[in-house]
């Protein structure tokens, strides 16, 4: 902790101006300051010891004014009328103190200065101890809780404030780097992708996509809607998300209303994703659009392409994701699907379950 | 063939004006360009275009304080709202305002090309999410009081609706409905007519409840 300094003016000063800077610095009538130095001085001295001590420190930046100090505390001390060994134990619990505190901004436990100190200060209530174990009872136990109040209690006060400051730069750093490795893992990487391939327009338009979803993941992360556990329509983006990336395709998706992920609605979100996959895979276009619609009664799916279509009657019964993976889960949940292609005009598939009622 | 319709841009992202530019090529007539609310206001009031192409986030404020100060002064000016956002109040607070339509940035150039004409035209464009939050907006069974005309989708809007959500376009929505283009046409701009003035509070309270479509 840095001690306040402060400036002896060079009007209104009597002798050197320390009682004015000090009036000056702690807000109050230099008449007081005056006041509280000649009673001071009354007391063997030690005001004007303590008056030079303050000159020194006002002016100077070697740490002279520190015996002044001390001179000053042991002269008053005597003024008050304790024994010689109790000033002296005092005097060294003093000098520990400020042994320990000295360079204050710096000071860490293993500094060889702060052990020196403690040693001192130390010995300094061992003599007080010695000193005045036979007059007073009270004193020893409450010389040596306050010896080490002072001479502990600043450090281990620093020592709390040194770890919160610390903790809040650990923690500024920790974000920092994560703003980082989020930026190099996604948009960096991305960007080169690109470059890489800045030739194949597709896959530098899937690549952006994926980026952008992925960034306002992340911004808006924090989205009541966003949690894909709890609604229909979290899962489905989610889903959209997933074939967009394995596939390279873009799928608009627009929705009205929203439900549960109940198991009714896992069984749509999965056969979605299925008939998304196949739209990317065998369409031939670059756009899918889904559109969910989740009512009171009804959840209503439709997944849309522009694409090639289809001939039902052509397709080999070995490719089973179309009659297992969307027909028939669709079925077992209580609902239906139903697929409209024709060669050449496009396919969609619209998936419907009605909503059991709580 | 009618003429070219004259359009003026505001975005404050010049990469995207540029390109924006480059794939509407020669489709329109770009006139006019503008970065922020206040550039914009007066250029649009001097140019007078046809339709303006309009950005819902601006560094000096949002689409619909173009909209509100140019509309008074230059009715004939038609507007297209072009968002990277998703979120509902941008959209609604600039369809309310008077934009006579909504797409996403991610819209082809042959699409938004396309989405302009029928905007000059004096029609509405719907993007599929904005289709979709309208239909959830407008929701049977959820009126409460207010002009029952204006706060009720019919059951044709609503189909109409459905199919543009669904990914349809106008053409594919008249020969799936078996109606005329111009028909589908005229539902949507009901539709919009309905988005602007009805009173349904689920119009603004939806906004603010789902941060996004």
């Amino acid at each position: 902790m840095a001690l306040p300094r402060f400036a002896r003016p060079t009007e209104g000063r009597v002798i050197a101006g320390v009682c004015a800077g000090i009036a000056q610095t702690l807000a109050v009538d230099v008449t007081l300051v005056r006041l509280v130095f000649a009673l001071l001085a009354l007391a063997g001295g030690a005001g004007i010891l303590l008056y030079l001590a303050l000159w020194s420190y006002g002016s100077s930046t070697r740490p002279w004014w520190a015996l002044l100090v001390l001179a000053a505390g042991v002269l008053l001390l005597h003024a008050f009328g304790l024994s010689d060994r109790a000033v002296g134990g005092i005097a060294l619990v003093a000098t520990g103190l400020a042994l320990v505190w000295h360079r204050r901004g710096t000071l860490r436990p293993d500094s060889r200065r702060a052990y020196a100190g403690l040693a001192l200060a130390g010995l300094g209530v061992v003599l007080l101890l010695k000193g005045e174990g036979g007059t007073t009872t009270l004193l020893p136990p409450g010389a040596v809780a306050g010896a080490l109040l002072l001479v502990a209690g600043p450090w281990l006060w620093r020592l709390a404030v040194e770890r919160d400051a610390e903790r809040t730069a650990r923690i500024r750093t920790e974000e920092r780097a994560e703003v980082a490795a989020r930026v190099h893992d996604s948009v960096l990487q991305t960007l080169a992708l690109i470059q890489r391939h800045a030739t194949e327009p597709r896959r530098v338009a899937s690549l952006a996509r994926r980026q952008e979803r992925e960034l306002r993941g992340w911004l808006y992360e924090d989205r009541p809607l966003g949690d894909e556990q709890a609604s229909l329509v979290a899962a489905l983006s989610a889903a959209a998300a997933e074939v967009e990336e394995l596939h390279g395709v873009r799928i608009e998706l627009a929705s009205a209303g929203d439900c549960p992920l109940d198991e009714g609605a896992q069984a749509v979100v999965l056969a979605a994703r299925e008939a998304m996959a196949n739209a990317a895979k065998f369409s031939g276009v670059e756009q899918v659009d889904v559109y969910i619609e989740a009512g009171e009664d009804e959840i209503a799916v439709f997944v849309r392409d522009r694409g090639s279509g289809f001939d039902r009657a052509a397709v080999p019964p070995d490719r089973r994701g179309l009659a297992e993976s969307i027909e028939r889960r669709l079925e077992r949940a209580g609902g239906r699907a139903t697929v409209v292609a024709a060669p050449g005009e496009g396919t969609e598939i619209e998936l419907r379950l009605p909503r059991r009622r709580p | 063939m009618t003429p070219k319709p004259r359009i003026v841009l505001v975005d404050d992202h010049g990469l995207f004006l540029a390109g924006v530019r480059a794939e509407l090529g020669d489709a329109v007539d770009v006139v006019g360009e503008a970065g922020t609310v206040a550039e914009a206001v007066p250029l649009i009031k001097e140019l007078d275009p046809d339709v303006v192409l309009l950005d819902v986030h601006l560094p000096d404020g949002s689409g619909d304080a173009i909209v509100n100060a140019v509309a008074p002064d230059r009715p004939g000016v038609r507007f297209l709202a072009l968002s990277v956002s998703d979120a509902a109040e941008d959209v609604i607070s600039v369809i309310r305002a008077g934009a006579r339509g909504y797409v996403t940035k991610t819209i082809s150039g042959p699409e938004l090309a396309a989405a302009i004409e029928r905007v000059a035209a004096g029609d509405a464009v719907f993007s599929p999410r904005l289709a979709g939050f309208v239909l959830d907006a407008f929701r049977a069974g959820e009126r409460v009081g207010g002009d029952a005309e204006l706060d009720e989708l019919t059951p044709r809007e609503r189909e109409v609706l459905q199919l543009i959500a669904r990914g349809y376009m106008y053409k594919e929505i008249a020969a799936r409905l078996s109606l005329s283009v111009k028909t589908v046409e005229s539902h949507v701009s009901n539709v919009l007519r309905k988005l602007q003035l009805s009173t349904r509070h689920e119009l603004t309270r939806w906004a603010t409840e789902h941060r996004l479509v």
